[in-house]
Protein backbone atom coordinates (compact mmCIF):
# COMPACT_ATOMS: atom_id res chain seq x y z
CA UNK A 1 0.00 0.00 0.00
CA UNK A 2 2.84 2.42 0.99
CA UNK A 3 4.68 1.72 -2.25
CA UNK A 4 1.54 2.32 -4.26
CA UNK A 5 0.88 5.62 -2.61
CA UNK A 6 4.46 6.98 -2.81
CA UNK A 7 5.34 6.08 -6.42
CA UNK A 8 2.75 6.84 -9.09
CA UNK A 9 3.30 6.19 -12.83
CA UNK A 10 3.58 9.96 -13.18
CA UNK A 11 6.42 10.41 -10.69
CA UNK A 12 8.31 7.46 -12.22
CA UNK A 13 8.02 8.81 -15.75
CA UNK A 14 8.81 12.40 -14.68
CA UNK A 15 12.04 11.14 -13.10
CA UNK A 16 13.06 9.36 -16.30
CA UNK A 17 12.03 12.33 -18.49
CA UNK A 18 14.15 14.55 -16.25
CA UNK A 19 17.10 12.24 -16.86
CA UNK A 20 16.43 12.54 -20.63
CA UNK A 21 16.52 16.35 -20.42
CA UNK A 22 19.81 16.25 -18.51
CA UNK A 23 21.23 13.86 -21.13
CA UNK A 24 19.95 16.20 -23.91
CA UNK A 25 21.89 19.08 -22.37
CA UNK A 26 25.04 17.08 -21.93
CA UNK A 27 24.91 14.62 -24.86
CA UNK A 28 23.19 14.14 -28.18
CA UNK A 29 19.53 14.50 -29.32
CA UNK A 30 19.37 10.72 -29.98
CA UNK A 31 19.94 10.05 -26.27
CA UNK A 32 17.16 12.49 -25.41
CA UNK A 33 14.62 10.80 -27.72
CA UNK A 34 15.57 7.41 -26.31
CA UNK A 35 15.15 8.83 -22.82
CA UNK A 36 11.65 10.19 -23.55
CA UNK A 37 10.64 6.87 -25.15
CA UNK A 38 11.90 5.06 -22.04
CA UNK A 39 9.87 7.44 -19.86
CA UNK A 40 6.71 6.66 -21.86
CA UNK A 41 7.22 2.89 -21.62
CA UNK A 42 7.88 3.16 -17.90
CA UNK A 43 4.73 5.22 -17.46
CA UNK A 44 2.61 2.59 -19.26
CA UNK A 45 4.18 -0.35 -17.45
CA UNK A 46 3.89 1.19 -14.03
CA UNK A 47 0.27 2.11 -14.65
CA UNK A 48 -0.56 -1.44 -15.73
CA UNK A 49 1.24 -2.85 -12.70
CA UNK A 50 -0.68 -0.60 -10.31
CA UNK A 51 -3.97 -1.48 -11.94
CA UNK A 52 -3.21 -5.17 -11.42
CA UNK A 53 -2.22 -4.49 -7.82
CA UNK A 54 -5.49 -2.66 -7.18
CA UNK A 55 -7.51 -5.51 -8.73
CA UNK A 56 -5.64 -8.09 -6.63
CA UNK A 57 -6.26 -6.02 -3.53
CA UNK A 58 -9.96 -5.84 -4.28
CA UNK A 59 -10.11 -9.60 -4.82
CA UNK A 60 -8.34 -10.18 -1.47
CA UNK A 61 -10.88 -7.95 0.29
CA UNK A 62 -13.74 -9.91 -1.35
CA UNK A 63 -12.24 -13.26 -0.31
CA UNK A 64 -11.59 -12.01 3.25
CA UNK A 65 -15.18 -10.88 3.51
CA UNK A 66 -16.36 -14.24 2.17
CA UNK A 67 -14.14 -16.08 4.64
CA UNK A 68 -15.38 -14.03 7.60
CA UNK A 69 -18.99 -14.68 6.58
CA UNK A 70 -18.32 -18.44 6.19
CA UNK A 71 -16.56 -18.64 9.55
CA UNK A 72 -19.34 -16.71 11.21
CA UNK A 73 -21.91 -19.07 9.74
CA UNK A 74 -19.91 -22.13 10.76
CA UNK A 75 -19.54 -21.11 14.40
CA UNK A 76 -23.17 -20.08 14.68
CA UNK A 77 -24.05 -23.38 13.02
CA UNK A 78 -22.38 -25.35 15.79
CA UNK A 79 -24.06 -23.28 18.47
CA UNK A 80 -27.43 -23.64 16.74
CA UNK A 81 -27.24 -27.42 16.67
CA UNK A 82 -26.62 -27.47 20.40
CA UNK A 83 -29.45 -25.06 21.15
CA UNK A 84 -31.82 -26.86 18.76
CA UNK A 85 -31.24 -30.15 20.47
CA UNK A 86 -31.38 -28.88 24.00
CA UNK A 87 -34.63 -27.00 23.42
CA UNK A 88 -36.34 -29.85 21.59
CA UNK A 89 -36.28 -32.08 24.66
CA UNK A 90 -38.05 -29.71 27.08
CA UNK A 91 -40.42 -28.80 24.25
CA UNK A 92 -41.31 -32.46 23.92
CA UNK A 93 -42.19 -32.59 27.61
CA UNK A 94 -44.26 -29.37 27.48
CA UNK A 95 -46.11 -30.72 24.49
CA UNK A 96 -46.87 -34.06 26.12
CA UNK A 97 -47.93 -32.60 29.44
CA UNK A 98 -50.30 -30.29 27.58
CA UNK A 99 -51.79 -33.20 25.67
CA UNK A 100 -52.21 -35.08 28.94
CA UNK A 101 -54.00 -32.09 30.54
CA UNK A 102 -56.28 -31.91 27.50
CA UNK A 103 -57.09 -35.57 27.98
CA UNK A 104 -57.83 -35.09 31.69
CA UNK A 105 -60.02 -32.07 30.96
CA UNK A 106 -62.11 -34.12 28.56
CA UNK A 107 -62.93 -36.44 31.45
CA UNK A 108 -64.25 -33.65 33.65
CA UNK A 109 -65.66 -31.51 30.84
CA UNK A 110 -69.27 -32.32 31.52
CA UNK A 111 -69.15 -31.05 35.08
CA UNK A 112 -68.15 -27.46 34.34
CA UNK A 113 -68.24 -27.01 30.58
CA UNK A 114 -67.59 -23.24 30.44
CA UNK A 115 -64.41 -23.15 32.47
CA UNK A 116 -63.16 -26.36 30.94
CA UNK A 117 -63.65 -24.88 27.47
CA UNK A 118 -61.55 -21.91 28.47
CA UNK A 119 -58.82 -24.16 29.82
CA UNK A 120 -58.89 -26.25 26.64
CA UNK A 121 -58.47 -23.08 24.62
CA UNK A 122 -55.43 -22.07 26.68
CA UNK A 123 -53.88 -25.49 26.26
CA UNK A 124 -54.42 -25.35 22.51
CA UNK A 125 -52.54 -22.08 22.52
CA UNK A 126 -49.67 -23.69 24.45
CA UNK A 127 -49.46 -26.39 21.77
CA UNK A 128 -49.54 -23.79 19.00
CA UNK A 129 -46.61 -22.01 20.62
CA UNK A 130 -44.74 -25.31 21.01
CA UNK A 131 -45.22 -25.82 17.27
CA UNK A 132 -43.80 -22.37 16.65
CA UNK A 133 -40.73 -23.18 18.76
CA UNK A 134 -40.39 -26.50 16.99
CA UNK A 135 -40.28 -24.71 13.67
CA UNK A 136 -37.50 -22.49 14.99
CA UNK A 137 -35.43 -25.38 16.34
CA UNK A 138 -35.90 -27.30 13.09
CA UNK A 139 -34.66 -24.30 11.18
CA UNK A 140 -31.68 -24.12 13.51
CA UNK A 141 -30.91 -27.77 12.97
CA UNK A 142 -31.31 -27.38 9.21
CA UNK A 143 -28.96 -24.45 9.37
CA UNK A 144 -26.35 -26.41 11.28
CA UNK A 145 -26.66 -29.65 9.37
CA UNK A 146 -23.53 -30.49 7.49
CA UNK A 147 -25.03 -31.74 4.27
CA UNK A 148 -22.46 -32.65 1.69
CA UNK A 149 -23.76 -31.73 -1.76
CA UNK A 150 -24.14 -34.44 -4.41
CA UNK A 151 -23.13 -32.92 -7.73
CA UNK A 152 -25.07 -33.92 -10.84
CA UNK A 153 -25.93 -32.38 -14.18
CA UNK A 154 -28.95 -30.17 -13.48
CA UNK A 155 -31.29 -28.42 -15.92
CA UNK A 156 -31.54 -25.15 -14.00
CA UNK A 157 -34.35 -23.74 -16.17
CA UNK A 158 -36.52 -26.78 -15.50
CA UNK A 159 -35.71 -26.76 -11.78
CA UNK A 160 -36.74 -23.11 -11.51
CA UNK A 161 -39.79 -23.59 -13.69
CA UNK A 162 -41.06 -26.41 -11.44
CA UNK A 163 -40.50 -24.29 -8.34
CA UNK A 164 -42.13 -21.18 -9.73
CA UNK A 165 -45.22 -23.21 -10.64
CA UNK A 166 -45.37 -24.27 -7.02
CA UNK A 167 -44.97 -20.71 -5.74
CA UNK A 168 -47.47 -19.40 -8.32
CA UNK A 169 -50.26 -21.32 -6.59
CA UNK A 170 -49.66 -19.08 -3.59
CA UNK A 171 -48.78 -15.79 -5.34
CA UNK A 172 -51.85 -15.81 -7.60
CA UNK A 173 -54.00 -15.20 -4.53
CA UNK A 174 -52.12 -11.97 -3.88
CA UNK A 175 -52.10 -10.82 -7.52
CA UNK A 176 -48.36 -11.34 -7.83
CA UNK A 177 -47.27 -12.25 -11.33
CA UNK A 178 -44.23 -14.45 -11.84
CA UNK A 179 -42.46 -13.61 -15.09
CA UNK A 180 -40.00 -16.22 -16.32
CA UNK A 181 -37.17 -15.06 -18.48
CA UNK A 182 -34.96 -18.07 -19.15
CA UNK A 183 -32.00 -18.22 -21.48
CA UNK A 184 -33.03 -21.10 -23.72
CA UNK A 185 -29.64 -22.58 -24.59
CA UNK A 186 -28.43 -22.60 -20.99
CA UNK A 187 -25.95 -25.46 -20.41
CA UNK A 188 -26.58 -28.12 -17.77
CA UNK A 189 -25.04 -27.08 -14.47
CA UNK A 190 -22.96 -29.47 -12.38
CA UNK A 191 -24.55 -28.83 -8.98
CA UNK A 192 -26.67 -30.26 -6.14
CA UNK A 193 -30.34 -30.02 -7.16
CA UNK A 194 -32.02 -30.25 -3.69
CA UNK A 195 -29.74 -27.53 -2.32
CA UNK A 196 -30.36 -25.29 -5.30
CA UNK A 197 -34.12 -25.85 -4.96
CA UNK A 198 -33.90 -24.69 -1.34
CA UNK A 199 -32.10 -21.50 -2.37
CA UNK A 200 -34.48 -20.63 -5.22
CA UNK A 201 -37.56 -21.42 -3.13
CA UNK A 202 -36.25 -19.21 -0.36
CA UNK A 203 -35.58 -16.31 -2.73
CA UNK A 204 -39.03 -16.65 -4.33
CA UNK A 205 -40.71 -16.79 -0.93
CA UNK A 206 -38.79 -13.72 0.23
CA UNK A 207 -39.76 -11.87 -2.95
CA UNK A 208 -43.41 -12.74 -2.33
CA UNK A 209 -43.20 -11.47 1.24
CA UNK A 210 -41.50 -8.26 0.07
CA UNK A 211 -44.33 -7.54 -2.37
CA UNK A 212 -47.21 -8.64 -0.09
CA UNK A 213 -49.74 -8.05 -2.87
CA UNK A 214 -50.07 -6.62 -6.39
CA UNK A 215 -46.65 -6.86 -7.94
CA UNK A 216 -44.31 -8.79 -10.11
CA UNK A 217 -41.44 -11.22 -9.61
CA UNK A 218 -39.06 -11.75 -12.50
CA UNK A 219 -37.02 -14.91 -12.40
CA UNK A 220 -34.36 -15.16 -15.04
CA UNK A 221 -31.40 -17.29 -16.00
CA UNK A 222 -28.44 -16.31 -18.10
CA UNK A 223 -25.02 -17.52 -18.97
CA UNK A 224 -22.44 -15.21 -17.48
CA UNK A 225 -18.72 -14.89 -17.91
CA UNK A 226 -16.10 -17.27 -16.47
CA UNK A 227 -18.13 -20.41 -17.13
CA UNK A 228 -20.96 -19.46 -14.78
CA UNK A 229 -24.73 -19.27 -14.81
CA UNK A 230 -26.71 -16.47 -13.16
CA UNK A 231 -30.08 -16.99 -11.53
CA UNK A 232 -31.78 -13.65 -11.01
CA UNK A 233 -34.75 -13.08 -8.75
CA UNK A 234 -36.12 -9.56 -9.06
CA UNK A 235 -39.16 -8.23 -7.22
CA UNK A 236 -41.20 -5.07 -7.18
CA UNK A 237 -41.47 -5.22 -3.40
CA UNK A 238 -40.69 -2.84 -0.58
CA UNK A 239 -36.91 -2.94 -1.09
CA UNK A 240 -34.16 -3.12 1.52
CA UNK A 241 -32.66 -0.03 3.19
CA UNK A 242 -28.91 0.46 2.67
CA UNK A 243 -28.01 -0.18 6.32
CA UNK A 244 -29.86 -3.51 6.19
CA UNK A 245 -28.17 -4.65 2.98
CA UNK A 246 -24.87 -5.36 4.71
CA UNK A 247 -26.57 -7.49 7.37
CA UNK A 248 -28.92 -9.35 5.12
CA UNK A 249 -26.92 -12.62 5.01
CA UNK A 250 -26.22 -12.55 8.76
CA UNK A 251 -27.91 -15.31 10.73
CA UNK A 252 -30.95 -14.19 12.78
CA UNK A 253 -31.20 -10.87 10.94
CA UNK A 254 -34.84 -10.28 10.11
CA UNK A 255 -37.16 -7.37 9.54
CA UNK A 256 -40.22 -9.57 9.64
CA UNK A 257 -42.57 -9.19 12.61
CA UNK A 258 -41.96 -11.44 15.57
CA UNK A 259 -42.95 -15.02 14.89
CA UNK A 260 -42.97 -14.53 11.12
CA UNK A 261 -39.35 -15.28 10.40
CA UNK A 262 -36.28 -16.67 12.13
CA UNK A 263 -33.81 -14.64 10.07
CA UNK A 264 -32.05 -17.77 8.94
CA UNK A 265 -33.36 -18.13 5.38
CA UNK A 266 -30.82 -15.96 3.60
CA UNK A 267 -27.89 -17.10 5.71
CA UNK A 268 -28.82 -20.70 4.89
CA UNK A 269 -28.93 -19.66 1.20
CA UNK A 270 -25.53 -18.02 1.54
CA UNK A 271 -24.08 -21.16 3.13
CA UNK A 272 -25.55 -23.40 0.42
CA UNK A 273 -24.39 -21.26 -2.49
CA UNK A 274 -20.95 -21.16 -0.89
CA UNK A 275 -20.87 -24.96 -0.75
CA UNK A 276 -21.93 -25.13 -4.37
CA UNK A 277 -18.90 -23.03 -5.26
CA UNK A 278 -20.93 -19.98 -6.22
CA UNK A 279 -21.85 -16.63 -4.78
CA UNK A 280 -24.97 -14.66 -3.99
CA UNK A 281 -25.37 -10.91 -4.23
CA UNK A 282 -28.12 -8.40 -3.67
CA UNK A 283 -29.02 -4.92 -4.86
CA UNK A 284 -32.04 -3.00 -3.77
CA UNK A 285 -33.85 0.29 -3.77
CA UNK A 286 -36.39 1.16 -1.10
CA UNK A 287 -39.87 1.40 -2.56
CA UNK A 288 -38.83 -0.08 -5.90
CA UNK A 289 -37.70 -3.62 -5.15
CA UNK A 290 -34.75 -5.94 -4.79
CA UNK A 291 -32.66 -8.14 -7.04
CA UNK A 292 -30.85 -11.25 -5.87
CA UNK A 293 -28.30 -12.85 -8.16
CA UNK A 294 -27.00 -16.37 -7.58
CA UNK A 295 -23.95 -17.13 -9.68
CA UNK A 296 -23.07 -20.80 -10.03
CA UNK A 297 -20.16 -22.37 -11.86
CA UNK A 298 -21.36 -24.56 -14.75
CA UNK A 299 -18.78 -27.13 -13.89
CA UNK A 300 -18.09 -26.94 -10.18
CA UNK A 301 -14.78 -28.82 -10.54
CA UNK A 302 -13.44 -26.50 -13.21
CA UNK A 303 -15.27 -23.41 -12.10
CA UNK A 304 -15.09 -21.47 -8.89
CA UNK A 305 -13.37 -22.93 -5.91
CA UNK A 306 -15.72 -24.17 -3.17
CA UNK A 307 -15.02 -22.70 0.22
CA UNK B 1 -51.27 -62.44 17.94
CA UNK B 2 -52.39 -59.41 19.91
CA UNK B 3 -54.60 -56.92 18.06
CA UNK B 4 -52.97 -53.91 19.71
CA UNK B 5 -49.24 -53.35 19.64
CA UNK B 6 -47.19 -53.91 22.76
CA UNK B 7 -44.95 -50.88 22.97
CA UNK B 8 -41.73 -50.38 24.92
CA UNK B 9 -40.65 -46.77 25.49
CA UNK B 10 -36.95 -46.23 26.11
CA UNK B 11 -36.03 -42.71 27.22
CA UNK B 12 -33.76 -41.44 29.97
CA UNK B 13 -36.02 -38.43 30.64
CA UNK B 14 -38.34 -39.77 33.33
CA UNK B 15 -41.17 -37.27 32.90
CA UNK B 16 -41.18 -37.71 29.15
CA UNK B 17 -41.47 -41.49 29.22
CA UNK B 18 -44.11 -41.67 31.94
CA UNK B 19 -46.42 -39.11 30.32
CA UNK B 20 -45.93 -40.67 26.93
CA UNK B 21 -46.80 -44.04 28.42
CA UNK B 22 -50.03 -42.59 29.85
CA UNK B 23 -50.94 -40.94 26.53
CA UNK B 24 -50.35 -44.11 24.51
CA UNK B 25 -52.22 -46.20 27.07
CA UNK B 26 -55.35 -44.03 26.86
CA UNK B 27 -55.09 -44.47 23.10
CA UNK B 28 -55.45 -48.21 23.55
CA UNK B 29 -51.87 -49.44 23.45
CA UNK B 30 -50.13 -51.74 25.88
CA UNK B 31 -47.18 -49.75 27.11
CA UNK B 32 -44.13 -50.18 29.31
CA UNK B 33 -41.50 -47.49 29.82
CA UNK B 34 -37.86 -47.90 30.83
CA UNK B 35 -35.02 -45.42 31.31
CA UNK B 36 -32.00 -46.97 29.57
CA UNK B 37 -30.82 -49.23 26.78
CA UNK B 38 -29.68 -51.81 29.29
CA UNK B 39 -33.09 -51.86 31.01
CA UNK B 40 -34.71 -52.22 27.58
CA UNK B 41 -32.66 -55.33 26.78
CA UNK B 42 -33.62 -56.87 30.12
CA UNK B 43 -37.28 -56.02 29.55
CA UNK B 44 -37.15 -57.69 26.12
CA UNK B 45 -35.89 -60.91 27.68
CA UNK B 46 -38.80 -60.89 30.11
CA UNK B 47 -41.70 -59.99 27.79
CA UNK B 48 -42.50 -59.90 24.04
CA UNK B 49 -42.92 -56.49 22.38
CA UNK B 50 -43.96 -55.37 18.89
CA UNK B 51 -42.69 -51.80 18.70
CA UNK B 52 -39.99 -49.88 20.57
CA UNK B 53 -39.59 -46.11 20.70
CA UNK B 54 -35.98 -45.32 21.40
CA UNK B 55 -34.17 -42.12 22.38
CA UNK B 56 -30.70 -41.57 20.91
CA UNK B 57 -28.85 -39.57 23.52
CA UNK B 58 -28.88 -41.54 26.75
CA UNK B 59 -26.21 -41.94 29.39
CA UNK B 60 -24.48 -45.31 29.36
CA UNK B 61 -25.60 -47.27 26.33
CA UNK B 62 -26.54 -44.85 23.51
CA UNK B 63 -29.68 -45.32 21.45
CA UNK B 64 -27.68 -46.53 18.44
CA UNK B 65 -25.82 -49.11 20.53
CA UNK B 66 -29.11 -50.22 22.06
CA UNK B 67 -30.67 -50.49 18.58
CA UNK B 68 -27.87 -52.79 17.40
CA UNK B 69 -28.24 -54.98 20.50
CA UNK B 70 -32.04 -55.09 20.29
CA UNK B 71 -31.86 -56.18 16.64
CA UNK B 72 -29.44 -58.97 17.63
CA UNK B 73 -31.81 -60.28 20.32
CA UNK B 74 -35.04 -59.70 18.41
CA UNK B 75 -34.62 -58.87 14.69
CA UNK B 76 -38.38 -58.86 14.09
CA UNK B 77 -39.14 -56.00 16.47
CA UNK B 78 -39.79 -52.58 14.90
CA UNK B 79 -37.85 -49.66 16.37
CA UNK B 80 -38.88 -46.02 16.06
CA UNK B 81 -36.17 -43.55 16.96
CA UNK B 82 -37.54 -40.55 18.81
CA UNK B 83 -34.94 -37.87 19.35
CA UNK B 84 -34.42 -34.16 19.83
CA UNK B 85 -31.40 -34.22 17.60
CA UNK B 86 -31.70 -34.82 13.89
CA UNK B 87 -28.82 -35.37 11.56
CA UNK B 88 -28.61 -37.06 8.20
CA UNK B 89 -25.66 -39.16 9.36
CA UNK B 90 -27.60 -40.49 12.35
CA UNK B 91 -30.63 -41.19 10.14
CA UNK B 92 -28.48 -43.21 7.74
CA UNK B 93 -26.92 -45.10 10.64
CA UNK B 94 -30.36 -45.90 12.06
CA UNK B 95 -31.55 -47.27 8.72
CA UNK B 96 -28.37 -49.37 8.38
CA UNK B 97 -28.96 -50.83 11.83
CA UNK B 98 -32.51 -51.80 10.85
CA UNK B 99 -34.45 -48.97 12.53
CA UNK B 100 -37.94 -48.46 11.15
CA UNK B 101 -38.60 -44.76 11.48
CA UNK B 102 -37.08 -41.57 12.72
CA UNK B 103 -39.11 -38.89 14.51
CA UNK B 104 -37.95 -35.53 15.76
CA UNK B 105 -39.06 -34.37 19.21
CA UNK B 106 -41.38 -32.68 19.99
CA UNK B 107 -43.96 -34.73 18.19
CA UNK B 108 -47.70 -35.06 18.78
CA UNK B 109 -49.20 -38.25 20.17
CA UNK B 110 -51.24 -38.53 16.99
CA UNK B 111 -48.12 -38.52 14.80
CA UNK B 112 -46.41 -41.04 17.03
CA UNK B 113 -49.53 -43.25 17.08
CA UNK B 114 -49.57 -43.25 13.26
CA UNK B 115 -45.93 -44.33 13.14
CA UNK B 116 -46.49 -47.04 15.76
CA UNK B 117 -49.54 -48.35 13.85
CA UNK B 118 -47.57 -48.44 10.59
CA UNK B 119 -44.63 -50.17 12.26
CA UNK B 120 -46.95 -52.73 13.88
CA UNK B 121 -48.68 -53.41 10.56
CA UNK B 122 -45.32 -53.98 8.90
CA UNK B 123 -44.34 -56.41 11.63
CA UNK B 124 -47.62 -58.35 11.23
CA UNK B 125 -47.30 -58.49 7.44
CA UNK B 126 -43.76 -59.78 7.68
CA UNK B 127 -44.71 -62.43 10.20
CA UNK B 128 -47.61 -63.58 8.01
CA UNK B 129 -45.26 -63.93 5.04
CA UNK B 130 -42.88 -66.05 7.11
CA UNK B 131 -45.74 -68.39 7.99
Amino acid sequence: MGFRQSITPYTASILIALCAVIIAFTGSLGFAVAGIFLAFVTFMNTRQLLQKLAAANEQTCFLDEKLVQSQKLASIGELSAGIGHEINNPLAIISQETEWMQHLLKQIGERDPKEVAELQDSLKEVLRQVDRCREITQNLLDFARKKEPVFQEVNVNKLIDDLSRLVEKETIRYHIEIRKDFQQDLPLVHTDAPSLRQVVLNLLTNATHAIEKDGRIRIATQRSENGSVDIIVEDTGCGIPKDHLIKIFDPFFTTKPEGKGTGLGLSICHGIVDKLGGRISVSSEVGKGSTFVVTLPINQRKGMRPS
Amino acid sequence: MSAKPRVLIVDDEERFRTTMAKLLTVNGLEVTAVGSGKAALEELKAKPYDVITLDIRMPGMSGLEALAEIKKVNPGIEVIILTGHASVDTAVEIMKLGGYEYLLKPTSTEELMNKIDAAFERKLTREQKVR
